[in-house]
């Protein structure tokens, strides 16, 4: 077992390889010149020199490129040249306000859309059903900016339910501030969810254990609380904990509308200011928080389950 | 080794691919017996015809013209002010007509950049394994870890603002999905009988690729292509609110985004109808979706 | 956001390759985290200011405050030599920290300034050798601030200020910059303490702009014990003599700012312009200033909830978000009835700016002096213009541009009209076959430069509409605006759109973007080089404000305006909207540390 998981971690690194490589490229070579936004409008021809140098762009790509993995290694992105902070500073602090969005907004989506994925599983092909997937569908097809903009002016402003914008640390201030992003969140969410746990229970009836279960007599709710929710669990679970380490990138459109200082709005200031090194880290950070969720299912398949062959 | 005629070809593939036709033409069957799937490719038919008569400048030409004071509320006096006016008293019935025509030619033009790609390079690795494969499962899973609003972002950046910037990042980073499914696919079908009796008369690679396999999994490209269209419709309104989106002609992003403010003062018909407009195309993708996969995908019959 | 992120992946999510697992693999429930945050929420004063900022705040370190938006945040916490004054017009100086105007040697370079006595630092931890307590302002601060602002290290926006212009220091920052490190403890010829309440300044040549930029937010002035003790977090925790201190922040987003208990002395105006006394302004003169006990600044990114927030009473003022303007604004310019009804007033103020379209002034067809080329740019600006954007894209929040100098700046001549500013196809048309094109025959299109944001985009059309006219076509290639900045610096295109804001009141400001020496990458990215503006403008530089230099300003500005290096666009106009219960708003986009002045009356708020 643990030498399967050492070997998915280490069929990890050519894709690490290849993101890092990516994301040198892209911000690198296409990105343009940050030399020339830092030097400011009063700019000369020396003190461009001196920050191309400074900042090391003088030098060839592959030492730069090495530079860029030490930066990855060490986790310190040096300082942002756009908001004069240590980037790595900028990401923790951004974490707490995304998880306090992401997390209520996750685990609220995921429980709901589990009971209500089984309840119409149970009741799969009746009215209950129909309408169910019909909504799901209905909300799916709404942008979640067209949620934001209403929620906000009527939710917040003409109902004053909520607070329009902002962010408070600090139990329950915070809860009440990100409690309308979370219910749109939740909203916007909640059709995807639906649909796909759905799905995974319908999979599970449609079993030969489970034929032979109903065949064997035994009445359909005891089938369905007995085999089917038992074995429907497993793909459910995955699909939670593949979700989890993305949770810290937050949401950037919610973070900006409800001023939620949060990774995601960091994220779009650096692209807006071409941060470059903010931007680097993190697109970084979010591709190996990505390969860590793959790799992390990968290995909870065969751990519980182990009729997948360790090949 | 003999040159196989045309009618030895289609013989084979009479012979061989009895399987794919049927599975094509029952799924088909069961398609038609759906009335909403049916009504869901009305409305994407109707939204195709809407485009191009809007690009042909036959309907909603000029849409920057002022029909109407500005944010004029929707009224039945005329066609165009059924939907009202933006802040330059410009039609918003056209403006959601013109948006139909970026949308649909993001969704277009976007699939057909990326169809092609997953297909190929999903066939390649499938078909041939080795160390193809593996070049090409390090592409794809490489891609798919770098977040695709950031890929989309530095592409875009790269190539300029503008519906050409667009088109050209949706296609190249919606690819993955089918690749991966094509892939899988064929590394199921190569070693099936019917691929095993074409290379016995001597198919070359090519025509088993493309002549015999690929027919027997192009279900799976019709359902994906549903997907990624209504994806790249929804991705645009994405690119054109951070401001990277179409430029200088309405789309539904740029209309959404256009109504942020003006919701403030009661102005909701752009934003209603721009949301409507993308609503109805979004939901017809969704269920036709749905409906392809259960018709197609032997594998999830029974399902909905 | 998952949906945005994965928006390929979610609808496509693979459903034939889920696996059974076992339901004995428990959900990590323990992910929820919600920060300990131990201290209460203090009450809020009634009197506290709320504003709003649309762009995040680049830090509070002085040296790197190059935008409007943490210029005034900055502004809350430190101080300079000078400030401007809240209510006069036009602009005038006024001591902050200093005593009074300095002394200025009769050659006109040498100033001497007098440190006003008994002004302490913020208490903080920083101040380790007094436990805490703020220690007093010296001469000896100001040295060390000026010499961080040409610490190569820092690498300062606003080195500008002094590079070339004081004497030494920028042979101080050459050799930082070889030696890899600032030494602090190297003298500056022309940057002396001469005791401790005495700070000299020797300036290369005379300049009648220097005081100026004593007042602007790169010049305020830090303790060294702070940015030693904080190091790269200094921009994090501002010390400075201001009348804030900051009690809570996150950084970028929000800041609280507490009244500074050990503020110095100051008081409120009691003089303005005429009409500000019928305004109300000076119903608060000789009170002690900070009028407020706390501000609060809320970085608000997107339009709709700062809009949103302001109609409910939530921010005490608000800038008006940019297309959101006909809501608040009657067709007559003045506060719409609706928002009127509320007691909400609006607060105009020229924005001192200038856009305009340069010409690639190295370019072999459009730019040079050449007759030929000369005449080509003015039958372009004939042409293309700006007046149907005043409606169509400013909302009529702007005015016709004759030339380089904004109204509002000493210098400006309301009388100029520029020859080649309003349409006229005619002689458009004439200059054009003049100039070897008739009607466009034998001329390739144009590259016009541009940003991708919509105003830019269509602003484009428009012109490319209006050169069909004269039958000149444009070639509009548009970018994001970092990249535009970068292609405008290296020449990339023949023609681009630009506009300046002042950073002093002086028309200097603006003639100093036509001077050669200036050249891209600097701030003439048009490269416009004439020797006759050039020896106008070495000449005016030395002269005091009078009708001598507002002489020669206007025969450079008849000069610009001949040659054609710009097409002349408009000058903008700031508007904000006030509550009733907020006092002494009056616009000015130099003062950063306006704040101080502003009253709340929360018997007013419902």
């Amino acid at each position: 077992m643990i030498s399967y998981i050492l070997r998915k971690i280490v069929s990890t690194i050519p894709t690490l390889f290849g993101v890092t490589f990516l994301v040198f490229i892209l911000f690198n070579i296409a990105g343009g010149d940050p030399a020339l936004r830092i030097a400011g409008k009063y700019a000369t021809a020396e003190r461009i020199a001196e920050i191309r140098h400074q900042h090391g762009w003088d030098q060839s790509l592959p030492l730069q490129y090495t530079h860029f993995l030490k930066e990855i290694v060490t986790f310190d992105y040096g300082t942002s040249d756009v908001t004069h902070q240590p980037v790595r500073d900028m990401i923790l602090g951004g974490i707490g306000p995304s998880l306090s969005l992401t997390v209520p907004a996750f685990f609220l989506t995921t429980l709901i859309a589990i009971v209500i994925g089984l309840l119409v599983a149970y009741f799969r092909g009746r009215w209950v059903d129909k309408v169910v997937v019909i909504g799901c569908v209905l909300g799916m097809s709404i942008p979640m900016l067209a949620y934001i903009l209403f929620g906000q002016y009527f939710f917040a402003y003409r109902l004053g339910w909520f607070p329009i914008h902002g962010f408070e640390m600090g139990f329950p201030e915070q809860l009440y501030s990100v409690a309308l992003p979370v219910i749109i969140w939740v909203m916007v969410s909640l059709g995807y969810d639906v649909r796909f746990y759905r799905t995974a229970v319908l999979e599970e009836t449609n079993q030969d254990y489970v034929r032979t279960a109903r065949a064997k007599g035994l009445a359909e709710p005891r089938v369905f609380l007995k085999h089917v929710l038992k074995n429907s669990m497993a793909p459910i679970i995955t699909n939670v904990v593949i979700e989890i380490p993305l949770l810290i990138m937050g949401a950037f459109l919610l973070e900006s509308f409800f001023g939620i200082p949060g990774i995601g709005g960091i994220t779009i200031d650096a692209l807006n200011n071409s941060d470059f090194q903010v931007l680097k880290a993190m697109t970084v950070l979010q591709s190996f928080l990505l390969i860590f969720g793959n790799t992390m299912t990968d290995v909870l398949y065969v751990w519980v389950d182990p009729r997948v062959k360790l090949s | 080794m003999k040159e196989l005629t045309a009618a030895d070809e289609a013989n084979l593939i009479e012979f061989a691919v009895p399987e794919g036709r049927s599975l094509m033409q029952d799924g088909l069957r069961r398609l038609k017996k759906d009335k909403l799937a049916i009504a869901c490719i009305g409305i994407v038919i109707f939204y195709a015809l809407v485009a191009i008569l809007a690009k042909l400048g036959v309907i909603a030409t000029p849409w920057d013209v002022k029909v109407a004071g500005s944010y004029s509320p929707p009224s039945f006096q005329s066609l165009p002010l059924i939907f009202g006016t933006d802040n330059f008293g410009y039609s918003v019935f056209y403006k959601v007509i013109q948006g139909a025509r970026v949308s649909m030619s993001v969704g277009l033009v976007s699939c057909m950049i990326s169809t092609p790609i997953g297909i190929t390079l999903g066939a390649l690795a499938g078909y041939f394994g080795g160390w193809i494969d593996e070049v090409v499962v390090w592409l794809f899973t490489t891609l798919s870890s770098v977040p695709s609003i950031m890929l989309l972002i530095a592409i875009v950046f790269v190539l300029g603002k503008g519906l050409g910037a667009i088109y050209f990042a949706l296609g190249i980073t919606a690819w993955v999905s089918l690749c991966r499914v094509i892939r899988g696919e064929f590394m199921k079908h190569k070693t099936r009988d019917y691929v095993l009796a074409a290379e016995s008369v001597g198919a070359s690679h090519f025509s088993r690729v493309f002549k015999h396999i690929l027919p027997n999994v192009s279900h799976f490209v019709i359902i994906d292509v549903s997907i990624q269209f209504m994806s790249a419709i929804k991705a645009e309104v994405i690119l054109s609110f951070l401001g990277i989106g179409v430029q200088g002609q309405p789309s539904w992003g740029v209309m959404i985004d256009d109504a942020k403010l003006e919701l403030s003062r009661g102005a909701w018909w752009q934003l209603a109808a721009a949301t409507m407009a993308m609503f109805f195309i979004v939901l017809a993708f969704n269920i036709l979706g749905d409906a392809l996969r259960d018709a197609l995908d032997p594998k999830l019959k029974g399902h909905a | 956001m998952r949906l945005q992120l994965t928006w390929g992946d979610i609808a496509a999510k693979d459903i034939t390759m889920l696996r059974r697992l076992r339901a004995s693999a428990l959900l990590p429930l323990s992910l929820f985290i919600l920060s300990a945050c131990t201290h209460a929420k203090k009450a809020e004063p009634a009197n506290t200011l709320h504003i709003a900022s649309p762009a995040k705040i680049k830090g509070l370190d002085p040296v790197q405050a190059d935008d409007l938006y943490a210029g005034d945040e900055v502004s809350r916490p430190y101080e300079g030599l000078l400030q401007y004054h809240y209510l006069k017009r036009p602009y005038v100086l006024v001591p902050a920290l200093a005593e009074a105007l300095p002394i200025v040697s009769k050659d006109g370079k040498t100033y001497t300034f007098k440190i006003q006595k008994g002004i302490l630092f913020q208490d903080d931890p920083c101040f380790k050798e007094t436990g805490g307590k703020g220690r007093e302002l010296t001469a000896d601060d100001f040295v060390y601030s000026w010499k961080r602002l040409a610490d190569p290290k820092n690498n300062s926006p606003g080195f500008w200020i002094f590079d070339g212009k004081v004497v030494g220091i920028s042979d101080w920052h050459n050799a930082a910059q070889k030696a890899g490190t600032a030494d602090y403890s190297k003298p500056i010829d022309g940057l002396k303490a001469i005791d401790r309440y005495t700070l000299q300044i020797t300036l290369t040549q005379p300049s009648s702009q220097f005081l100026y930029f004593l007042a602007m937010p790169f010049t305020y002035v830090v303790p060294h014990e702070a940015a030693e003790f904080y190091g790269v977090e200094f921009a994090n925790h501002p010390v400075g003599t201001g009348p804030y201190r900051l009690t809570e922040s996150t950084p970028g987003s929000k800041y609280v700012w507490d009244r500074n208990p050990t503020f110095r002395m100051e008081r409120y105006p009691s003089e303005g312009e005429t009409g500000d006394q019928a305004a109300g302004y000076l119903a608060d003169a000789g009170k002690t200033l900070p009028l407020n006990d706390r501000v609060v600044m809320t970085v608000y990114e997107e339009s709709q909830p700062q809009w949103l927030s302001f109609m409910a009473g939530k921010l005490d003022l608000s800038g008006i978000p940019k297309d959101n303007y006909s809501q608040a604004v009657s067709a007559s310019k003045e506060i719409n009835p609706e928002l009127a009804r509320k007691g909400i007033r609006l607060v105009k103020s020229p924005g001192l700016d200038v856009t305009y379209e340069a010409f690639n002034m190295l370019d072999p067809v459009v730019g040079g002096m050449s007759p030929r080329a000369k005449m080509l740019r003015q039958a372009i600006s004939l042409a293309m213009d700006h007046d149907p954007a005043i409606e169509l894209f400013y909302n009529g929040r702007a005015i016709s541009a004759e030339g380089p100098i904004p109204p509002g700046i000493s210098g400006y001549d309301p009388a100029f009209k520029n020859p080649y500013r309003h349409e006229n196809i005619a002689r458009a048309k004439d200059l054009l076959a003049k100039a070897g094109y008739p009607d466009g025959k034998g001329l390739s299109p144009l590259v016009y430069l541009s940003t991708s944001s919509s105003t830019d985009r269509q602003l484009s059309e428009l012109f490319s509409k209006m050169l069909a006219n004269i039958g000149v076509t444009l070639d509009v290639r548009t970018s994001s605006w970092p990249e535009f900045t970068a292609s405008i610096k290296q020449g990339k295109g023949q023609l681009w759109g630009m506009a300046w804001q002042a950073d002093y009141p002086d028309a200097e400001n603006f003639l100093q973007l036509l001077y050669s020496k200036n050249a891209r990458p600097g701030p003439n990215d048009a490269a416009y080089s004439n020797p006759e503006f050039d020896r106008l403008y070495e000449k005016a530089l030395t002269l005091p404000d009078g009708p001598q230099r507002t002489a020669i300003y206007q025969q450079m500005v008849k000069i610009a305006a001949e040659d054609a290096p710009w097409v002349f666009g408009v000058d903008r106009l700031i508007f904000d909207v006030v509550h009733p219960w907020t006092k002494n708003v009056k616009l000015n986009i130099f003062d950063h540390g306006w704040c101080k002045y502003v009253k709340i009356d929360p018997s007013l708020k419902k």
